[in-house]
């Protein structure tokens, strides 16, 4: 039974959401997400807080009934996940709160049990390197200390999809950036699957090969890192050509002057909106962090 | 040649696979880096860098569809042997392509006539 379910999971991608909606005491959390991860690929999924990004990666596992649509893990329904599938799987949440009564050695012994590829040296080293105090009851290390053993216990699991809530917040920046590297040489050698959250936008630069952005509930763009930064820019029109602006604009800001600010795209030969090249009139490019900051505004 | 003469700037505008072969460029033409060098792995750049393989990948690729490095099977990528002057000066000119489109750009801005800019360009190149 589990080879059949195993086969047909193959080919299907690792992740895959479709019109995923939820709300919370009647406001929308989730408006109708469709996203869908290739083999490989490492996406960062950014937005500001509350924009329910940790909302939609619980519903994308299954960890959370959406009000309508669907999610699919390896294929198979999230909300009923088979073992199989559970064990190719690892999520670290932002606050991991399972196993608190015991110390971070101890965890690591009793799950990686149930892992057939788990890797104990990894394990070890990490806890060292990360200045975990391996004996110490879990209870009682701070938040960030817990969500580093939980980090410890995914990459340790060496899954084929790894799902990470906000990993930066709880490490120094030299810890991050050898969670950076782990996830780089895993997507790129291992084959394995990345999402994860962040409002670290340089993070996400390093290692994802996507960005999506999520705003209000529904996911603004959805592309590649090396294109978003190609495609888009911000154009200057000075205040006496501001009615020559595009209509199609991701966003739009007068200035006191009556100029205005827009982010604008490419067409498909990589030119830029006819206005660009009135006189006066700028395109300057954007980084992710400036652009995310221009569209979420 | 080793992962940390290479420089990263993630926030940058500008992607990162563009940002290696630009600091690549430089580096074979300023001479600190010679014909038949090894390049460091993918694996070492990415791990050095903490950056996605594949970005490291597209790079490579891209600086020898330039003519700029050769894979040497089982070796790696080094340093290319042929001369620069071995391809098409059409393709070398699109290699200056962003450097003339900024300089476009910025003559616009101080809206100088292009005449005293072609000028000045033409008594540089004739040095």
């Amino acid at each position: 039974m589990n080879a059949v379910l195993g086969e047909s999971g193959l080919g299907a991608p690792p992740l895959a959401a479709r019109g995923l909606t939820h709300c919370y005491e009647g406001s929308n959390v989730l408006c109708g997400i469709d996203l869908e991860l290739a083999p490989g690929s490492v996406l960062g999924l950014i937005g500001r807080n509350g924009a329910g990004k940790s909302t939609l990666i619980r519903a994308m596992l299954g960890l959370l009934e959406p009000l309508s649509g669907a999610a699919c893990v390896f294929g198979e329904p999230a909300l009923k996940l088979s073992d199989a599938a559970k064990a190719r799987l690892a999520y670290v949440p932002q606050q991991p709160e399972a196993l608190a009564w015991l110390s971070a050695q101890q965890m690591l012994d009793y799950v990686g049990r149930f892992y057939a590829r788990w890797d104990k040296a990894f394990a070890k080293n990490a806890l060292q390197r990360w200045e975990i105090p391996a004996n110490k009851v879990m209870a009682k290390l701070s938040p960030g200390e817990r969500q580093r053993v939980d980090l410890i216990r995914a990459l340790a699991s060496q899954p084929e999809l790894l799902v990470l809530d906000e990993p930066a917040a709880a490490l120094d920046p030299v810890a991050r950036r050898e969670l950076l590297r782990e996830i780089a040489l895993r997507a790129g050698e291992a084959g394995a699957t990345v999402l994860f959250s962040t409002h670290i936008v340089s993070d996400l630069e390093r290692v994802a090969s996507e960005v999506a952005f999520l705003h209000r509930g529904k996911l603004l763009m959805r592309c590649s890192v090396d294109e978003t930064k190609e495609r888009y820019g911000r154009l200057r029109l000075p205040a006496r050509f501001a009615s020559f602006a595009p209509a199609q604009s991701l966003s739009r800001r007068r200035h006191d002057d009556g100029g205005l600010s827009l982010v604008v795209e490419r067409d498909t030969q990589g030119q830029w909106p006819e206005a660009a090249s009135l006189e006066g009139a700028r395109v300057d490019a954007l980084g992710l962090e400036d652009l995310f900051v221009e569209i979420a505004e | 040649m080793d992962a940390s003469l290479l420089t990263v700037q993630p926030a940058a505008p500008e992607p990162i696979y563009r940002q290696i072969v630009e600091q690549l460029r430089r580096l074979i033409a300023g001479g600190q880096l010679v014909a038949g060098e090894l390049l460091p792995s993918v694996r070492e750049v990415a791990g050095f860098h903490a950056i996605n393989p594949m970005t490291v990948s597209r790079a490579y690729g891209l600086a020898e569809s330039e003519g700029l490095l050769e894979r040497l099977r089982g070796k790696g990528m080094v340093v290319a042997s042929t001369r620069r002057s071995s391809q098409s000066a059409s393709h070398r000119l699109s290699l200056l392509e962003p450097q003339m489109q900024a300089l476009v750009r910025h003559a616009g801005e101080l809206e100088l006539p292009s005449e005293l800019v072609l000028r000045r360009l033409a008594s540089l190149l004739n040095k």
